[in-house]
């Protein structure tokens, strides 16, 4: 009698250990064939593997299902973006010749008998064209780069005559102010879009002219490393605290200390986005009082 | 939304006269994206900062939050697993594995995860750090400043929450560290990668989009 329950018991427990050997087979099969599905998914390439009436396809149908409507609203929003985008480059495209007549006139008015009351406003209307002018540039300009109008179009190259061209364009406006501005001579080359480059740096350039006192320096510099080489455009303004340093990268952010001097904010953005734009990055460095540099890396290869 | 957030952390070290307070109080929070910056001289408490940023220690009291856990809810093995998923470590002396070429140490912690490593993904890291030629070649064939570049793009591949980087030019010289920084920062613009970084050196951390300083345990802001 003892035997035979005996051998029930073993027969029972050769039966449960067999259920809960083959149960942690398929939970680890279902397990792998999820752990596969979503790895499809994240190589974008899943599609439905089985189509029978077990809990496992119905899951597959379902996050198929997901991914489907997960796809749809990514490129809605891509979508909503460019359009955005579009409407940036629009506006900006559109106002240019407006304002670029509104400055005609305004020469034109200048140019005719005024009161010393209409003369001032003339001259003041002018500035403040001048100033919309040099806003609607730049947005048309970061526009296009964000839009993918303008491509920047890296290739290798030296960096003088860059520079050169650029350091030329503000000799006369250096000279005007008193400020000695040096380019000091380099053979380095690196990978980069001239034309942009070129604007990037003339950013700098006009900053730097902008913000230092008559009578101070600015030096454009090449140090080269292994694998980036860095402009450094270095003046001995008033610098800037450490607590702005991020933000003057800032679309329109400009300094409180900055109110007085033209500007828009523009320019430094739009320096970042074209250094970001070619595999490199821009940073300042400064202590107030003595100056700041501002460096755009440049990749080499 | 903050990636990385620590409330009133404090460590303290022994009790009575030989206590020291590494950490006093400590409220910091860095936005996903951001590369920041930790400066501070040594025994400032920057590295124990770093140490409870990481999970590789506990505080005294406060909270540390890293993708929207906190760290002291989670017991050691958690942790364990928690830190090889959600952060990425670049040490000053790199701490590759000898026996492993560029390639498996780049790929190491994904598969010590057991996945695949998404091809499209690293082969895009590698080609940003200069490693196409490398990668059959063995890290101490290497120079300091390419075998850091590994370091960086192992932390990398992994897609960590956060990269936590102690110093990450401190064996290297002044113009590889510019490299280096260079590369730590075009990979977090390009790849949209949370950097904190730990350094005593102000040139290095001037490369950061934010500068966070640290002086006696406590965060101090300067203008």
């Amino acid at each position: 009698m003892t035997e035979i329950i005996c051998g029930t018991a073993v027969v029972i427990a050769i039966f449960a250990l067999a259920a809960a050997v083959w149960n942690r087979h398929r939970a680890k099969r279902i397990l792998k064939n999820l752990d596969r599905m979503l790895d499809a998914a994240m190589a974008g390439t899943f599609t439905e593997q089985d189509f029978d009436e077990s809990l496992l396809s119905a899951v597959e149908s379902r996050f198929a299902h997901y991914l489907a409507a997960n796809a749809v609203s990514a490129q809605k929003l891509q979508e909503e973006k460019d359009k955005i985008k579009t409407l940036i480059a629009d506006i900006s495209h559109q106002t240019k010749t407006p304002v670029a007549n509104i400055l005609l006139y305004t020469q034109l008015l200048s140019e005719q008998e005024l009161s010393p009351e209409g003369r001032d406003c003339a001259a003041a209307l002018e500035g403040q064209v001048e100033k919309l002018r040099a806003l609607v540039d730049a947005l048309v300009k970061t526009s296009r780069l964000e839009t993918g109008i303008l491509a920047l179009h890296p290739k290798a190259g030296p960096l003088a005559p860059m520079l050169e061209e650029a350091v030329a364009q503000f000799i006369p406006k250096a000279a005007e102010k008193g400020i000695t501005l040096t380019l000091i001579p380099t053979d380095t080359s690196a990978v980069f879009d001239p034309k942009w480059t070129a604007e990037a740096v003339c950013n700098l350039l006009d900053n730097a002219v902008k913000y230092t006192p008559s009578g101070g320096t600015v030096t454009v510099e090449v140090i080269s490393y292994q694998m980036f080489c860095r402009v450094n455009v270095t003046d001995n303004g008033p610098g800037i605290p450490e607590s702005e340093r991020a933000k003057v990268f800032q679309r329109f952010y400009r300094s409180p200390a900055a109110y007085e001097t033209e500007g828009v904010g523009i320019g430094l953005y739009l320096a970042r986005q074209i250094a970001e734009g070619q595999g490199g990055c821009i940073k300042v460095s400064s202590r107030p009082g003595r100056g700041c540099c501002f460096s755009i890396y440049l990749p080499r290869s | 939304m903050a990636i990385l957030e620590t409330r009133g952390l404090r460590k303290i070290y022994g009790s009575g006269d030989t206590e020291v307070r590494a950490l006093d109080g400590v409220d910091l929070a860095v936005e996903k994206g951001e590369f920041a910056a930790v400066v501070g001289t040594s025994g400032s408490g920057k590295s124990t900062l770093l140490h409870m940023l990481g999970g590789l220690d506990r505080p005294t009291s406060g909270s540390v939050t890293v993708d929207g856990r906190e760290l002291s809810t989670l017991k050691d093995e958690e942790l364990t697993i928690f830190r090889r998923r959600k952060i990425g470590f670049v040490f000053q002396n790199y701490n590759l594995v000898p026996v492993l070429n560029v390639y498996e140490n780049i790929v190491l912690p994904i598969q010590l995860d057991g996945g695949q490593p998404d091809k499209g993904y690293t082969d895009q890291i590698i080609e940003t750090l200069g490693l196409q030629s490398k990668l059959k070649n063995l890290p101490n064939n290497l120079s300091g400043g390419q075998q850091q570049r590994v370091a960086i793009a192992r932390a990398l591949a992994a897609k960590p929450a956060i990269i936590l980087a102690d110093e990450p030019t401190g064996n290297l010289d002044s113009r590889t560290s510019q490299d280096v920084m260079s590369l730590l920062k075009v990979t977090s613009q390009r790849f949209a990668q949370t950097i904190v970084m730990i350094t005593h050196n102000e040139e290095i951390a001037q490369m950061a989009d934010r500068i966070i300083r640290i002086e006696d345990g406590r965060i101090v802001v300067r203008g």
